[in-house]
């Protein structure tokens, strides 16, 4: 009998998001916790019993209480599907105080994997939690698994969460997990979490990522992966299932000489519907005329409106700058004269880069304004 | 650049059909004809042809055409200092535009190329004021493109200064500078303080005090999650050791211990309370002993030390002996020496006595005899005294009054005098008688021969034989009543003086004058005997004769007094000397036998006390037996016990050790108590703190604030840059008008100046130094405010700006037309007269064309006149 379940991890459920402004931020958190219920969602659709949460499921080690019961809350709604919350490095066991509440509170379809001690989920089905002891275990957690005893024929299925080589969502990289632990340890598969981007390590060890993204780092939608495993040495099937309702996006935006900046701008960003959902930083490279910079300058404030947040990153294109160009601003006279003495800075090398970025900034200011004024 | 012709086809009015200006020369050039005759028509097409480019269809162009349609056709003759051009422009159909040397005919370039020629000649390098030597129509400088005229009085400077700078304002950047200089500056104003602090209230200062804010925040918050973790942690590491503490095995171990430990001490305890009761007794045998054995000594040392004594005492009483024995000796020689002291004491006051009286004796015999010697003198002075007195009275007797000798002299020598004189006067006979003549008688005197005698009255001469003669002679005179007088005092003066004559007055002057020298020679002697007086003499002996005693009778001799009494002395002095050494040795006998006396009472104080330890003589062998004999019995008790004392010591267990051992693992399980509740307190706190901190949510405050200090620093530093970005731009915008200004504006300003001179002889400007704005009006010695130029004034200012340009151009070696349409509409007669005067001085080296419909105005003012000619284009 083929055990079904969905992985997932990194929920980081009451993250605050304060780098933006307005509504955005609490949008975001709030597409937070409805990632439990698509998770639950795509488990009843997929018939799914259990889904695994491979660590940070809160964003800290004391969640608010808000957070903390109405995400229990929620789970506890979507009985009798089962959920396995494991602590992450993010909501790890040294907040003792977290887990022995979630104790007491927990609804009875909510498994706290709080020890590291093989756990049945199903007949023939034992799950080896690793959770995460403190912030920084400072070891490979997952190595008691290797030693758990289970009867023959049974399906391990590891769960943990912690960097694999060099997926390391915090950058420490000391708690390396064994990347052949799941051979090692004999695991049917390996569900870990820590990782926002979904991977696979191995054919029985992935990481799911995040179901909703939190970051442009990834360039990945929110996803959740729905594992079959069909016996204890057949390999699983492993299926991504969509679970984002926002969008995360770092947008390259290479520019040449001549060409239509404006056009190839739009052609990059997503649908107009779809810009409600996403957050997009625009990074512009290569070289565009004056003209050309400023008509993409206006363009992007005139599309920002259309998105959850539109990020314009400049600072790497150079600005081509001819003759013609300065006789928009003026054919002659001092305007011109000042124009010519900026373009004059911004093309010397012997300037510090960062005074010539000034210059050519305040060049093409010059050249909108004197578009803007009667000629 | 000088233009010689303007030909124009198809342009405006000119439908189909085209004119020309011919023969446009050096100097001012005049085309006067009335409106709508197409003098502005000619005008606009020479703009055209040198400012809208051929292929242009802007609105300048589209009201070029005719109403009628059509392609515009302008050419002008030019002349630079490369040649002579024709320069053609075609718009529209056919839009060309050429160049053609006229030198030779051959096409110089077309099309942008000629665009380009015609750029180079009006503007000749970018900087220059391109083509602006232009002025319509009632306007002045640039007004048209303002809405200047709506805007009201407060414009009306800024466009005077348009109105001045027009010229200047290509060069400036103009208006667009101006407009961009304020869009800078307006975009600058929001974000920083003209000090380049971020402005209050504005996007700047809020994304740096945002910034600040959340730093500050973000610190507080991190410390804050710091302080949560340590709770956390430390509320892990609590619950861990007190999982540890509340171990069951533990527990029983700690509770085992405590009653093994428990059970050794009591033991311990018992047998230690045993071992201490014999010690007791044992201390007490050996105390007894002790006693026993001081007693013995004592008794033995009483012994030996009253045998000792009796030998002491024996030699203290024969000490005592031989100090009585010597005290009474020398008590003795001490009596006798006194005696003997005392007896040469009274000896020598006895003699001193003597010496005594025989001294006073001696003075007293001394004094006698200088009485006797006093009372001497005294009588001979008493009788010296009454000898004086004597003289004294004898000498009264004698005297007379001093002078009255000399009067008495005197008188008689008057009284001689005045006989003498009576004498003289008296008649006189004489007789010289004959030889024996007798003798005559005077009055009964015989007459002497040749005596003369004189005689008073009546005379009777007895002439002996002859008869008496009666000689008579006149009455007595005065001198007789005088000297009777005088006789009669004399007779006075001698009757008081008590003698007859002067001479026996003179015996008794002689007489009392020796009698004086003999009182003065007692005085003398008197004085010689009593020289402090008599009376003090009479005192001196009554004081003496009183003092004078009873006389002694001195029958001893002095010098053997004398030496009788220095005997006497000698003798006391050695007897004291004697007396004086032999006291002390009396005293150090007294001493010495006192001391001795001492040390015998000592000695017998002693014996007495041995004698009462030791008891009568013959009880004390028996006694010394007795003590010996307890000593020994005690000695025997005292061995045995510390025997049995040892045995239980060596048995004893160590009370403290178990003790101790209790105390140990009795604290043990205290300590682990204690540890326990004050970690269960521990946990209590800390999960208070945690819960505290948990509803506030501080980690998700402190993720939620790193997250907006990083976009908020990142705010700030596009802020940052957008400052940096207006400011350079701010500062480029400045020096290139600043440059400009120094480049144009200044030389054009003093070539206006001179100008100005021309036109208003009773006006002059003053420019502001700074703005270059023309900043007063000094008219008739009145300031004012260019706001008050009148119309006509600013065209004035206007059209002299321009000569003032194109002179600055010609300094330069780039010579351009001023082309003039109907610029002096506002100007009255007179003014135009001086400005064709201003024109004329200027078009020696300036080519000036005028476009004028006022005839009558410029009819009588000169210059070359211009005439329309009709022109086909060949």
């Amino acid at each position: 009998m083929a055990f079904r379940f969905i992985h997932s991890s990194d929920l980081h459920l009451g993250k605050r998001f304060g780098q933006f402004t307005g509504d955005l931020p609490a949008k975001l958190r709030e597409a937070r916790h409805a990632s439990i219920g698509k998770l639950a969602g795509h488990a009843m659709s997929q018939r799914a019993s259990t889904i695994l949460l491979a660590g940070d499921t809160f964003d800290t080690e004391t969640p608010a209480p808000d957070v903390r019961r109405q995400a229990l809350s929620e789970m506890g709604h979507h009985a009798p599907i089962r959920w396995v919350i494991l602590p992450g490095n993010h909501d790890s066991l040294q907040a003792a105080q977290l887990w022995s509440t979630l104790r007491a509170e927990a609804p009875e379809n909510v498994i706290l994997a709080v020890e590291p001690r093989p756990t049945e989920l199903a007949p023939d089905v034992i799950l080896l939690p690793a959770p995460c002891t403190t912030r920084r275990p400072g070891r490979d957690l997952t190595e008691w698994m290797d030693e758990a005893p289970t009867p023959d024929g049974t399906i391990r299925i590891g769960l943990a969460h912690g960097a694999v080589q060099s997926f390391s969502e915090e950058g420490t990289g000391l708690d390396v997990i064994s990347p052949d632990r799941a051979r090692r340890a004999g695991l049917a598969y390996l569900a870990l979490g820590d990782w926002h981007g979904g991977v696979a390590i191995d054919p029985r060890t992935r990481y799911s990522g995040t179901p909703e993204p939190d970051r442009f780092k990834h360039d990945r939608p929110g996803e959740a992966l729905l594992v079959e495993l069909e016996g204890p040495s057949a390999l699983p099937q492993v299926m991504a299932v969509e679970t984002g309702s926002f969008v995360w996006r770092t947008v390259a935006l290479d520019l040449f000489d001549g060409e239509d900046a404006v056009a190839r701008m739009e052609t990059l960003l997503p649908e107009a519907r779809l810009r409600r959902q996403a957050l997009i930083t625009l990074i512009a490279g290569g070289r565009v005329r004056l003209e050309a910079r400023a008509a993409l300058a206006s363009a992007i404030a005139n599309a920002r409106p259309d998105f959850a947040h539109l990020d314009f990153d400049d600072r790497n294109l150079a600005t081509e700058c001819q003759a013609g160009d300065l006789d928009a601003i003026d054919r002659a006279g001092a305007l011109r004269e000042a124009a010519e003495a900026l373009l004059a800075e911004a093309d010397d090398a012997g300037r510090p880069a960062a005074e010539r970025a000034i210059a050519q900034a305040a060049l093409a200011r010059l050249y909108a304004y004197a578009q803007a004024v009667a000629p | 650049m000088k233009i010689s012709a303007l030909r124009l086809f198809n342009v405006k009015r000119f439908a189909g059909r085209g004119v020309a200006l011919e023969g446009i020369g050096d100097g001012v050039n005049v085309l006067c004809a009335a409106n709508e005759f197409g003098k502005s028509t000619s005008f606009e097409a020479l703009h055209a042809l040198f400012f809208l480019p051929h292929s242009s269809t802007a609105g300048d162009v589209r009201s070029l055409r005719p109403y009628s349609g059509g392609n515009p056709l302008v050419e002008a003759d030019i002349s630079t200092e490369a040649g002579r051009f024709r320069v053609t422009k075609q718009f529209y159909g056919g839009r060309s535009a050429r160049i053609v040397d006229l030198a030779n005919g051959r096409l110089v370039a077309q099309a942008d190329e000629a665009e380009n020629f015609i750029a180079g000649l009006v503007r000749d390098g970018s900087a220059g004021p391109a083509g602006l030597l232009w002025v319509r129509q009632g306007v002045t400088g640039i007004e048209k493109r303002s809405r200047s005229e709506e805007e009201g009085d407060t414009r009306v400077r800024t466009s005077l200064l348009e109105s001045v700078q027009g010229e200047v304002e290509a060069v400036t950047g103009g208006r667009r500078m101006a407009e961009i200089m304020a869009a800078t500056e307006e975009a600058l104003g929001k974000l920083v303080t003209p000090t380049g602090r971020a402005r209050t209230g504005e996007s700047y200062a809020a994304a740096l005090e945002a910034r600040e804010r959340l730093e500050a925040e973000e610190r507080r918050l991190a410390a804050e999650v710091t302080a949560l973790r340590e709770a956390l942690d430390g509320r892990a590491a609590a619950a861990r050791r007190l999982a540890e503490l509340d171990r069951a095995e533990d527990r029983d171990g700690r509770r085992k211990a405590v009653d093994a430990a428990q059970a050794a001490f009591d033991a311990a305890k018992t047998q230690s309370e045993a071992l201490r009761a014999n010690e007791a007794e044992l201390r007490l045998m050996r105390e007894q002993r002790d006693a026993a054995e001081r007693d013995l000594v004592a008794f033995r040392n009483s012994l030996e030390r009253a045998a000792d004594l009796e030998g002491k005492l024996a030699e203290a009483e024969n000490m005592r002996r031989e100090a009585v024995i010597r005290r009474n000796e020398t008590a003795a020689a001490a009596a006798s020496a006194r005696a003997e002291s005392d007896a040469a004491e009274a000896k020598e006051q006895d003699s001193r006595a003597l010496l005594a009286r025989l001294d006073v004796a001696l003075k007293a015999r001394e004094a006698a005899e200088r009485l006797a010697h006093l009372e001497q003198r005294l009588d001979a002075a008493e009788a010296a005294r009454r000898q004086i007195e004597d003289a004294e009275a004898a000498i009264a007797l004698l005297r007379m009054p001093q002078d009255s000798v000399e009067e008495l002299e005197a008188f008689d020598v008057e009284i001689a005098r005045l006989r003498a004189i009576a004498e003289a006067g008296r008649p006189a006979v004489s007789v010289a008688y004959e030889p024996q003549a007798p003798m005559i008688r005077l009055d009964g005197s015989p007459l002497n021969d040749g005596e003369l005698r004189s005689f008073e009255g009546n005379a009777s001469l007895a002439i002996p034989g002859i008869g008496v003669v009666t000689l008579r002679s006149g009455p007595a005179s005065g001198q007789d009543e005088r000297l009777r007088q005088v006789e009669e005092r004399r007779r006075v003066l001698l009757g008081s003086l008590g003698v007859d004559d002067l001479a026996a007055a003179r015996r008794r002057l002689m007489a009392a004058q020796s009698k004086e020298g003999d009182l003065r020679e007692l005085k003398a002697r008197l004085s010689l005997l009593a020289p402090d007086g008599l009376a003090k003499l009479r005192e001196e002996a009554a004081a003496r004769r009183a003092a004078a005693g009873d006389h002694l009778e001195l029958k001893e001799d002095p010098a053997q007094v004398r030496a009788a009494h220095k005997a006497a002395e000698a003798e006391r002095l050695a007897a004291r000397q004697a007396l004086r050494e032999i006291e002390p040795m009396q005293i150090r006998a007294a001493d010495a036998f006192v001391a001795v006396q001492t040390a015998l009472a000592r000695l017998d104080a002693e014996r007495t006390q041995i004698d009462s330890v030791l008891g009568p003589p013959d009880a004390r062998t028996a006694r010394d037996r007795l003590l010996a004999d307890r000593l020994a019995n005690l000695e025997a008790g005292l061995s045995e016990k510390q025997t049995v004392v040892d045995g239980m010591k060596r048995r004893e267990i160590d009370l403290a050790s178990a003790e101790a051992a209790l105390r140990r693992v009795r604290s043990v399980v205290e300590a682990a108590e204690k540890e326990a509740a004050s970690l269960r307190e521990q946990i209590a706190g800390l999960a208070a703190e945690i819960r505290a901190r948990s509803e506030d949510a501080i980690e998700e405050k402190w993720r939620e604030t790193a997250d907006a200090l990083a976009a908020a620093k990142e705010r700030a530093s596009a802020c940052e840059k957008e400052v940096a970005i207006l400011q350079r731009l701010r500062a480029a915008l400045d020096t290139a008008r600043g440059h400009a200004r120094e480049t144009y504006l200044l030389p054009v300003m003093s070539e206006l100046r001179p100008l100005l001179g021309l036109l208003f002889d009773d006006v002059s400007i003053t420019f502001d130094d700074k703005t270059l704005l023309p900043h007063k009006i000094l008219r008739n010695g009145q300031e004012e405010d260019v706001e008050r130029l009148s119309g006509g004034m600013r065209e004035q200012l206007s059209v002299l700006t321009r000569l003032a340009f194109a002179r600055l151009l010609a300094k330069d070696g780039r010579p351009t037309p001023v082309i003039l349409d109907d610029a002096l509409v506002y100007s009255d007669d007179d003014r135009i007269e001086k400005m064709f005067d201003a024109l004329h001085r200027q078009a020696r080296d300036q080519q000036i064309i005028v476009f004028s419909c006022r005839q009558r105005a410029f009819q009588a003012l000169g210059g070359n006149v211009l005439r329309m000619e009709e022109w086909v284009p060949g």
